[in-house]
């Protein structure tokens, strides 16, 4: 339990005192990955990756989510649905502490990233971030060039090199299949871009920190269908290598993307389970009621 | 019906607004346009020979073959005038003559002692010519052209007397002839305003002129060169063509100034031909010529600003500006910077925020007063430094005074930059330090760079803070940050409330201002052009 006032700028003092413990994380991390990558056609692991064991989160005396138990495990598609107001995003900003930036919020619970509690005093919030990478709804890239946009994070884990922020700036915007779109002018304003090309630049933005979970906070909510179809494309790609947690409130997209599904009503998790089974043969009545359409 | 009536409302608005931007901008145009026409002929003006002859001598400017020719060309002309004046002068200037009158009598009798001549001779010739004497100093103060002429013709009867002839006393006669040859051509009624008459117009002719080639040179610089501006020489001119005069049109009511002509008070005498020749000839005696001084800008003034430029108080202005805004550019944004990112909502805080809002409605003076408590009698000597006010303490002061405008541009501006931008960062693994530096400030930077103007603007503009701290109005150009400066403001402050400086040469005056002006607009001009930049890249434009 912690009460962040001005987490924000207290990492940096942090950040000093972890040196070990940001070693251990980034062990951990390059771990997982390889475990990730030899276990690339079984899409169910063992291990969870990210655990939340009786998660609550409060926005002041207000309640965002309540007693959260739910695991995800690696190199899968999880995605959140649930009404408005639910706490699917809550819950999804709560595993990268993106939420620590709202005042007068606590927790309760736990809630594990790689074996670590990350509400733990000694956690390094830069490099939890760096291994928890976030999409948000809208794009929200910088005002910077796209070169610059994709560099940002590997700058900030302190590569300077011209030749291998190339490389990594080439590999990301691959990734996110934007590579072929903007390869001719990386000095343009990221601004510049379509809706849909900028989501996509926040992907590889995201992916060129290489972070072992990729949170995305409805990606596609902005975007028209085209653009949302290539956005799922590339999550289909991405699948086998990055752990995805999606938060969508289109019901489709979880069907059709993601491998399983929770369900989220009123702050509480309802059902977690395989996506086919949620959406053919769900275990509880209200998440029928709401897939269904009947829900309210 | 409904339909209509919103229409016409519609139309009303939008005519209502075209209309008061109109008359804003027609305000704008009133206040403005004046001072910039006043102000411009500090820079773009007819400039006389005398100007020409100023510059040469003090800045070594122009072309000194050219120049000497001019000048003799115009002295020619002046000589006449000169001459004129003399002549006409000799003749009413009694208290020079009676005084002539004495000395040649003086004269005589030490003539008399060198000849060896003693005795009842002696005493005689000594007695006659005291005689003489006596009834020319008579003639002379008399009003009465008979009483004059009497006087003057038994003087002129011992003309011939044989013990006078070829000594020094014969120059009495001259002296009787030619005053009763001017007496008879002038109105005797009209004496004693002739001789205050001529005063003035020899003042006048001085201050159109110059002091008359051999004379010495006065010391003053103001005083060494005539009239250099046309506009100058229009109103020597008017001064030397009419006399002004105080009557009372009705008892008890105030006097009512008239202008009388000079020409007219003087028809009839040697004098009135003076004033035809310089009507005629005032091209020639002056030789106006139009001329762009562009080193306004950049020359020292001379004789508190009579002479010269603004050079040296434009240098302090920028100076001043400049160093001020290298200080209240980073703490405004450090401390908009705290106040957004880092402090919580507390009672602390809140004081904070109230005592910066607070500081934005002191007036100037109180900060000029602190600056002259805290950082001169206070500061300076604790650090070992003099104790005077001086470039950086002025600017120290300013940056106080603009502070709470410059926290306040900023804090909006870090306040306005989306949330988006620092989540996106932050979810990158950026510190929030970082993401202050690397995302949040570029992406405030137009507000920012707002407040940047409003400060600059503040700073080049203000003389109250400044009037204890470091401005003086005349002075040494400033050879290090503590040394105190002139400025713009000041010196337009200081010439406005200053001696009969600015009714001298309201065109510096003037002048002053609009550059200030003109230099405030150039630095935000500047700022505005750099703010578009940014705000295009940051549009991705």
């Amino acid at each position: 339990m912690q009460n962040n006032k001005s987490g924000v700028l207290e990492s940096v003092s942090r950040r000093r005192k972890n040196k070990g413990k940001l070693n251990l994380i980034m062990d951990r991390q390059k771990q997982s990955k390889s475990e990730s990558l030899n276990n690339k056609d079984t899409a169910e692991c063992a291990c969870s990756i990210v655990e939340a064991e009786d998660f609550s989160f409060y926005y002041g005396s207000t309640m965002g989510v309540k007693n959260i138990t739910m695991e995800v495990f690696p190199c899968s598609v999880t995605a959140i649905i649930g009404p408005s107001g639910c706490g699917k995003s809550t819950f999804l900003r709560a595993i990268n502490r993106i939420n620590d930036l709202i005042p007068n919020t606590r927790i309760e619970g736990t809630l594990l990233v790689n074996g670590h509690d990350i509400y733990a005093k000694k956690t390094n919030l830069v490099n939890l971030r760096q291994q928890v990478g976030m999409v948000f709804q809208k794009p929200n890239p910088f005002p910077k060039s796209i070169f610059d946009n994709i560099a940002y994070g590997p700058r900030l884990q302190g590569t300077t090199k011209g030749s291998k922020l190339q490389q990594i700036v080439e590999e990301s915007l691959k990734a996110a299949a934007l590579w072929e779109e903007v390869k001719d002018d990386l000095r343009k304003s990221a601004l510049a871009l379509s809706g849909g090309q900028q989501q996509r630049l926040c992907i590889a933005r995201a992916l060129a920190t290489r972070p072992s979970v990729l949170l995305m906070d409805e990606p596609c909510s902005a975007l028209d269908p085209i653009a949302t179809g290539k956005i799922e494309d590339l999550i289909e790609q991405l699948k086998s290598d990055y752990t995805i947690v999606i938060v969508t409130h289109n019901m489709q997209q979880a069907a059709r993307v993601s491998e399983r599904t929770a369900f989220f009503c009123l702050g509480e998790l309802i059902e977690y389970d395989f996506t086919p089974k949620i959406f053919r043969n769900p275990g509880k009545k209200q998440t029928e009621d709401y897939i269904t359409g009947r829900f309210g | 019906m409904r339909l209509s009536f919103r229409y016409i409302s519609d139309k009303a608005f939008t005519g209502l607004t075209a209309v008061s931007v109109v008359l804003l901008s027609l305000v704008l145009i009133v206040v403005l346009a004046p001072m910039i026409w006043r102000g411009s002929s500090a820079v773009v003006f007819k400039a006389t020979v005398e100007f020409r002859k100023m510059q040469m001598d003090l800045f070594n400017r122009g072309e000194p073959s050219e120049l000497q020719a001019e000048i003799a060309r115009t002295e020619s002309f002046r000589k006449e005038v000169y001459e004129t004046l003399d002549k006409f002068k000799k003749g009413i200037d009694t208290e020079s003559l009676s005084d002539q009158a004495r000395r040649i009598h003086r004269q005589f009798g030490s003539e008399l002692r060198l000849r060896n001549i003693t005795g009842d001779e002696y005493t005689q010739l000594r007695s006659l010519t005291r005689e003489l004497r006596d009834r020319l100093l008579t003639a002379f103060e008399s009003r009465d052209i008979a009483e004059i002429r009497e006087n003057i013709e038994y003087v002129s009867g011992y003309k011939n007397d044989p013990r006078l002839t070829d000594t020094s006393a014969s120059a009495l006669f001259e002296l009787g002839t030619n005053y009763l040859e001017s007496a008879q051509s002038i109105d005797l009624k009209q004496f004693e305003q002739y001789s205050e008459s001529i005063e003035e117009i020899e003042q006048s002719i001085r201050d159109l002129f110059g002091p008359r080639p051999g004379e010495p040179t006065p010391a003053g610089v103001r005083l060494r060169y005539g009239a250099t501006r046309w506009d100058q020489a229009a109103k020597c001119l008017d001064r030397l063509f009419w006399a002004q005069k105080w009557v009372e049109t009705e008892p008890a009511k105030p006097l009512i100034k008239i202008k009388l002509s000079r020409a007219h008070q003087f028809a009839g005498t040697e004098l009135e031909k003076l004033f035809e020749y310089m009507e005629q000839n005032v091209q020639k005696l002056l030789n106006p010529r139009l001329t762009f001084y562009w080193q306004y800008f950049i020359d020292d003034s001379f004789n508190s600003h009579y002479f010269g430029g603004v050079g040296p108080e434009i240098l302090g202005t920028v100076l001043i500006t400049l160093l001020g805004m290298l200080f209240v550019v980073p703490l405004g944004l450090i401390s908009a910077a705290y106040l957004v990112e880092c402090a919580s909502d507390n009672p602390a805080v809140r004081i904070i925020r109230m005592c910066i809002n607070t500081l934005a409605g002191v007036p100037s003076i109180v900060f000029g007063l602190f600056g002259l408590t805290f950082f001169i009698l206070y500061l300076f000597p604790l650090l070992g430094a003099e104790s005077k006010g001086c470039i950086l303490a002025a600017s120290l002061t300013l940056a106080v005074l603009t502070l709470p405008v410059m926290i306040r541009a900023s804090e909006e501006a870090i306040r306005a930059v989306p949330q988006t931008y620092k989540e996106a960062s932050l979810s990158l693994g950026a510190s929030g330090f970082r993401t202050f530096v690397t995302v949040t400030l570029p992406a405030a930077l137009p507000g920012i760079l707002t407040g940047v103007i409003l400060s600059l603007s503040r700073i080049a503009g203000e003389t109250a803070p400044i009037l204890f701290t470091g401005a003086v109005a005349l002075g040494p150009v400033p050879k290090s940050v503590f040394d105190p400066t002139r400025t713009l403001s000041y010196g337009s402050y200081d010439m406005a409330v200053g001696d009969r400086i600015s009714m001298m040469v309201p065109h510096n005056q003037y002048g002053m201002v609009v550059t200030l002006v003109i230099l405030i607009l150039c630095l935000n001009t500047l700022a505005i052009v750099l703010r578009t930049r940014v705000f295009k890249k940051l549009k991705g434009q």
